[in-house]
């Protein structure tokens, strides 16, 4: 039997706000409540990474956040995929190049689909999601790390150890 | 019943259950003016955690999750195959156990709070249904359920008030609000059942979908031999708790309890004592 096409049918959400004003976390909630409702297509916003597909992040990601942020992505199993939502997610929005953020999510861990505006609306956060339900479609389980961390990914897995080697690598770039 | 037919039901007691909680999300999503997800919506999201990897603690806790489902399941078996109903409340007790000595096994805090939160509820509405099952002893003279299920007298009618009190703590089986402290979703992420990931959070789901046909049997049997009055009860029941669920808040755990034995326990008491007056 083929699961992979229930991927589509059940995205849980997990929300997380790197620094963010609360302009687009108020839009995702607004996706919740009746008017938008998206419990109609099965998306639940959990709370917990550890049973989580979708990752919602909000902010320009401030140094503070970076590393709850790359914890987050590493406590949530494969498949997952990342939605950067609104202008600070995407590229950091009005606090680009400032001493206190990192210029966007993407910096930190890999990015599947970028939600622009500021605040991002509803429609748009919720056309997000359906795009990434598409690439969640095909995402193997094989586990994922950011782009820039050099770890080797070795069959028994793992995750504190690869968490470690990432956070060590985190901390020390520049 | 005969006992491969309490088999067969039981084995698909989940599907049941699932059907249950699919029910209650839209019944629940309707009430808020919403249309909510459709009624499979449970089974997708089962075969879609069938699909997920697992991230494994350790060995203990996620056996404990595995060990939940079969405690719950194993005490529906009771239930269904016409057993001791107080074999089937010490089963399910005990698969309760199992959840707590799993969430207290790990280090993350909320797991802990809500193991112990977990304790508090068995505190609170486990004492309701051992006295539910001795007040069915009284009026049908059998501990069997077959023999709750073929008596002629309908316990409802002399048990006005523990019905009543066992309504008012079906959220708190059920872990639903207000009596829903032990998962509390918005401050403790699911309670013991956070650390679960993968196909062991799968266990620990479906065994929650087999709680919703264990409790609903209990409701069941307070009609006694009359079938058709013991499903109107389930229907009113889920309504009942769906309706309590969505218009009331989370009470503490302190209030919770005290409900409980201040409350329910006292109305469940009087009502026994009633029956044997009357009966002496």
């Amino acid at each position: 039997m083929d699961f992979r096409k229930f991927r589509k049918r059940s995205p849980w959400i997990l929300h997380y706000n790197t620094g963010s004003c609360n302009g687009c976390d108020i839009e995702i909630l607004a996706c919740l409540a009746p008017k938008y409702d998206v419990e109609r297509f099965g998306i639940l916003n959990r709370g917990n990474p550890k049973q989580s597909d979708i990752l919602l992040v909000t902010g320009p990601v401030t140094k503070r956040a970076k590393e709850r942020l790359l914890r987050l992505y590493f406590e949530m199993p494969e498949p997952k995929v990342v939605v950067a939502v609104g202008a600070c997610a995407c590229s950091g929005g009005v606090f680009r190049h400032m001493y206190n953020v990192e210029n966007g999510v993407d910096k930190v861990i890999p990015v599947d689909v970028y939600v622009p505006g500021c605040a991002a609306r509803p429609e748009a956060i919720i056309d997000g999601i359906v795009r990434a339900l598409e690439i969640l479609k095909e995402k193997g389980k094989e586990v994922e790390l950011p782009h820039w961390c050099s770890a080797q990914v070795k069959p028994p897995v793992n995750r504190v150890k690869l968490l470690d080697r990432c956070l060590e690598e985190l901390h020390g770039r520049r | 019943m005969s006992y491969w037919t309490a088999f067969i039901l039981t084995l698909f007691s989940p599907v049941i259950g699932g059907f249950i909680y699919g029910l209650e999300r839209i019944v629940r999503a309707r009430m808020q003016g919403r249309v909510g997800p459709p009624l499979l919506q449970p089974f997708y999201d089962f075969f879609k955690l069938m699909d997920k990897r697992s991230i494994i603690i350790h060995s203990f806790h996620a056996f404990m999750g595995v060990m939940y489902l079969i405690g719950t399941w194993f005490a529906l078996f009771v239930l269904l195959s016409g057993g001791d109903l107080l074999i089937a409340i010490f089963f399910h007790v005990l698969s309760l156990a199992f959840l707590v000595v799993g969430g207290f096994s790990v280090r993350s805090p909320y797991s802990v709070i809500g193991a112990m939160r977990e304790l508090l509820h068995m505190v609170a509405y486990e004492p309701l249904y051992v006295l539910s099952a001795a007040a069915l002893y009284l009026v049908t003279g059998t501990f069997q359920v077959s023999g709750i299920l073929r008596s002629e007298h309908v316990p409802l009618i002399y048990l006005p008030l523990l019905f009543t009190a066992v309504l008012f703590s079906l959220p708190a089986i059920l872990k639903k609000s207000p009596f829903d402290t032990a998962e509390a979703h918005q401050e403790i992420i699911g309670g013991p059942e956070i650390e679960y990931s993968g196909k062991f959070y799968e266990a620990v789901y479906t065994a929650k979908w087999i709680e919703y046909v264990y409790a609903f049997f209990f409701i069941f049997l307070f009609a006694g031999g009359n079938h058709i009055l013991g499903a109107l009860l389930i229907i009113f029941a889920f309504f009942f708790f769906n309706l309590l669920d969505n218009v009331t808040a989370r009470v503490n755990f302190r209030q919770m309890v005290a409900f409980h034995w201040y409350i329910l326990i006292p109305l469940a008491v009087i009502n026994l004592m009633l029956i044997a007056l009357w009966r002496s």
